[in-house]
């Protein structure tokens, strides 16, 4: 029996086939990250998504608090606040944009104020002078004392009254009222009636480590100082100032003013890190279906009743992109949007010594690349799993287990049980018949039926050959093994002439289409052209069609498809994700062997997306919906009037592959193939066959087993008088439990374990 | 004396018996090995052939448990 070869401790670390610079680009496709459009349109970075979602959750402190976080002063923002969110809101695309600021007006009115800092609040050592009156110097001296600095107002007014009247006179006598208290809250140090000239600037530049003070103010005394706008500061004469002319622009310029207090407040430059200031572009999709309410709430007063403003922030769709984890079960499993996941997979390649903790979900993607056709920027998670796996391969890394039984099957179906004949009387054939190894060992009756089929309809000889395209150790990431048997296959193709391959399966003519020179035709497509065979027959109710993944982004074959269900008279149900959306039913990617629970999950999703009856074209999809209790037919066996009927287990489906290619040598051929027959009768409980099927154990294996007992008659008595003898087979140490049946066994129960087990002396 | 650390402990209490030596099996020493890493283990061992029995539980529970954590590392 083929074998591969464990992986040892020892990695190999030069060897990489992934560079960071392409999974960085590939990441930077995700939107996730990206803000709604609402904050990317604010220059003061209002988390509006979550401001609104906590208004519509009636919870106004905590909107208050998101609010609070870029206006020192709620109402004075709100009040002058130019609202460039809401010309970007998706709403106002179908319907009435959002009222975000008449929300934000409401909420500074009747939210109530968090207890900021506290006298526990540490103080910044560096002190701050912020000299004149007038919106600016209010705004930012609120943005100072956010960031805990000393700071001291200095201006010419004789009360606070008066200093928040001349900053703000636009405000009605409730919002002057609330705003003063909460002026007179904040931890600001009031120099009143001051004489605001030279003197008392140099004054100031004595006493505090930063100076700021309004633009009106330092233009008066220093006229010849030129202003640095991007970072609101006289660099010359060291003052920082800003625009006090409107609201939005002396709270941008406030902001800005304050993280260049930061910097200087360090000795830093304040040209460097300074982030991404002011409004930004979002490239985030939003999906509008889901919009309801498109008319705005109507006022009843002046402004938002608590009512209506709940009402009005309800309609926010809380605008993010989940496109990918909507269709694909597996990004749903991992709760994590590709962009952060892919990074991780990506990170978990480059570890050289401790857990590869990703190497589960990296194993559990199917490679299927829908999340491609829904992500609206084309992600390609499946690219990002791909090439991590051959990346763990090449420098030996990656774990044998999760991948063995898929790719010993795969040795298997290219050895024991592979077939190339040319059709007889033909010595180079004009066409060769590759159905692929799920359809052989899930319905070699259809097989046999399409080959002779197709031996009689077409000209030019029609040869036949059965074994495994390598999509198997494609998907494991074993690229050496991918090359042997694309190798391998060539070969076997140039000695039947290089015929036209008329593929059974499109993830096998997906597959073949990567070898230089090959022509292939899909099954589909030649029984359109010939019509359909003698004894083909529909479904006799209406029936959904799955879109097989082999088939994402091959309109024609899917078209094909849907002719050849028409002509047969079959009646197909609309579901949603259909072809190129199509989602993969959990073989795909090998995930099946490596992430059983993920696997079920994905076919769970296909099978959702109707109560009917399914038709595929992927024998491997119509497997595991058959698995899952649904009624699941082939396109080809509805072609070919045959059932497949109940799904195969995994020692079956080994078994129906060499009995086909067995019959197949007997009666086109008229070879007498070679068959192993036990000499003696073995037999199994109900318990162990499913037991085997679960545990991933054959029926070779538990024969190896018992050979090995019926040779050495090493075996251990159980006390319930069952015998249990073990063999290592290849990279695992089978056992099985078993009882004498006369001349033969009766197996009762079987398990493995990959580790070694032996003696130790001493 | 240098302590040797034993990962785990199968006592057959008398239950099983070899098949080939027709003796009961004891406590002995074994050892497992997988991806270059070795666990000094004691399991039920036939006193005269030195057959090692790996119970199933143990070869479902723990032992799949370490081999996941091994082929990880």
């Amino acid at each position: 029996m083929s074998q591969i070869q464990e992986r040892g401790s020892t990695h190999v670390y030069k060897v990489n086939k992934i560079s960071k610079e392409e999974v960085d680009g590939m990441v930077a496709r995700c939107v996730y990250e990206d803000p709604p459009f609402c904050s990317a349109a604010c220059p003061l970075k209002l988390d509006a998504r979550a401001f609104l979602q906590a208004a519509a959750a009636g919870s106004f402190k905590k909107a208050l608090q998101l609010y609070e976080k870029i206006a020192p002063f709620p109402l004075i923002l709100s009040s002058g606040c130019e609202a460039p969110c809401e010309g970007k809101c998706r709403l106002s695309e179908i319907g009435d944009g959002l009222a975000v600021r008449e929300v934000e007006k409401a909420v500074a009115r009747f939210g109530e104020q968090s207890k900021l800092g506290g006298i526990f609040r540490t103080k910044k050592r560096k002190t701050v002078a912020v000299l004149g009156t007038g919106l600016f110097p209010l705004l930012l001296a609120g943005e100072l004392e956010k960031k805990a600095y000393p700071i001291t107002v200095c201006c010419a007014e004789a009360d606070e009254e008066a200093y928040l009247r001349a900053a703000a006179p636009f405000l009605d006598e409730e919002a002057f009222r609330l705003e003063l208290k909460r002026l007179r809250g904040k931890d600001i140090q009031f120099e009143f009636s001051c004489r605001l000239d030279a003197a008392f600037f140099e004054e100031k530049r004595r006493s505090a480590d930063v100076l700021c003070a309004s633009w009106e103010l330092t233009g008066e005394l220093f006229p010849e100082a030129d202003c640095v706008q991007e970072l609101m500061i006289f660099e010359k004469e060291r003052i920082v100032t800003g625009p006090t002319r409107g609201v939005m622009e002396a709270a941008f310029g406030a902001k800005k003013a304050a993280l260049t207090v930061d910097r200087l407040a360090q000795n830093l430059d304040p040209r460097n890190t300074r982030g991404q200031e002011g409004a930004v572009e979002s490239r985030l999709y939003t999906d509008l279906s889901e919009a309801k309410e498109l008319s705005r709430v109507p006022m009843s007063g002046g402004g938002y009743s608590k009512e209506e403003a709940v009402r009005e922030a309800g309609r926010c769709i809380a605008c993010h992109c989940e496109e990918c984890m909507k269709a694909c079960a597996y990004l749903k499993h991992y709760k994590k949007h590709p962009g952060l996941l892919g990074k991780e997979i990506y990170n978990n390649t480059q570890i050289i010594m401790g857990d590869h903790q990703l190497n589960k979900p990296m194993n559990a993607c199917s490679l299927c690349g829908q999340c491609t056709v829904v992500c609206p920027n084309g992600f390609d998670m499946a690219r990002v799993c791909h090439m991590a796996r051959r990346n763990m391969v090449s420098t030996d890394k990656m774990p044998l287990a999760p991948h063995e039984f898929a790719l010993l099957d795969m040795l298997f179906s290219n050895d024991e049980a592979f077939l190339a004949r040319p059709q007889p009387g033909f010595e180079k054939c004009k066409y060769v018949f590759f159905p692929g190894c799920q359809a052989l060992a899930i319905a070699p009756e259809t097989v046999k039926a399409a080959y002779l089929d197709l031996c009689q309809r077409l000209e030019g000889g029609v040869a036949l050959m059965l074994g495994c395209c390598g999509a198997i150790c494609d998907w494991a990431g074993r690229y050496e093994m991918e090359q042997q048997t694309r190798d391998f296959l060539d070969r076997e193709l140039s000695k039947l002439g290089d015929p036209i391959v008329i593929a059974g399966c499109p993830t096998c003519r997906k597959e073949l289409e990567s070898h230089e020179g090959l022509r292939i035709v899909g099954i589909w497509d030649l029984l359109l052209e010939l019509g359909l065979p003698a004894g083909a027959r529909a479904l006799d109710r209406p029936a959904a069609l799955h879109d097989s993944c082999g088939a994402r982004g091959d309109a024609k074959t899917q078209d094909a498809i849907r002719e050849l269900a028409r002509r047969l008279g079959c009646e197909l149900m609309d579901t949603p994700y259909d072809r190129d959306r199509a989602p993969c039913c959990g073989y795909g990617g090998l995930t099946a062997y490596a992430n059983r629970e993920v696997a079920a999950e994905m076919t769970d999703k296909c099978l959702a997306r109707s109560e009917a009856p399914y038709i595929s074209y992927c024998m491997a999809c119509r497997d595991r919906f058959a698995r899952q209790g649904r009624q699941s037919r082939h396109i080809l066996e509805l072609c070919y009037g045959t059932d497949a009927g109940a799904p195969p287990d995994i020692s079956e489906k080994r078994w129906n592959r060499l009995t086909l290619k067995n019959e197949l040598l007997r009666e086109v051929w008229l070879e007498e193939p070679m068959e192993k027959k036990l000499d003696y009768p073995l037999l199994w409980t109900d318990e162990a066959r499913r037991m085997m099927d679960d545990r991933m154990i054959l029926t070779d294996d538990v024969i190896a087993v018992l050979e090995d007992f019926r040779q050495t008659g090493e075996a251990i008595l159980d006390d319930d008088g069952l015998m249990v003898a073990r063999r290592r087979v290849g990279n695992a140490t089978f056992w099985v439990k078993f009882s004498r049946e006369g001349e033969g066994f009766r197996v009762h129960r079987a398990w493995s374990h990959r580790m070694r087990v032996e003696k130790r002396e001493g | 004396m240098a302590i040797e650390k034993n990962y785990y402990t199968i006592d057959p209490q008398g239950r099983l018996s070899c098949v080939k030596c027709g003796v009961p099996l004891i406590k002995g020493k074994a050892k497992f090995m997988y991806l270059d890493n070795g666990f000094p283990v004691e399991l039920p061992v036939c006193p005269v052939c030195g057959f090692v029995y790996v119970p199933e539980e143990l070869a479902l529970g723990k032992v799949a448990s370490v081999e996941r954590a091994l082929e990880d590392k």
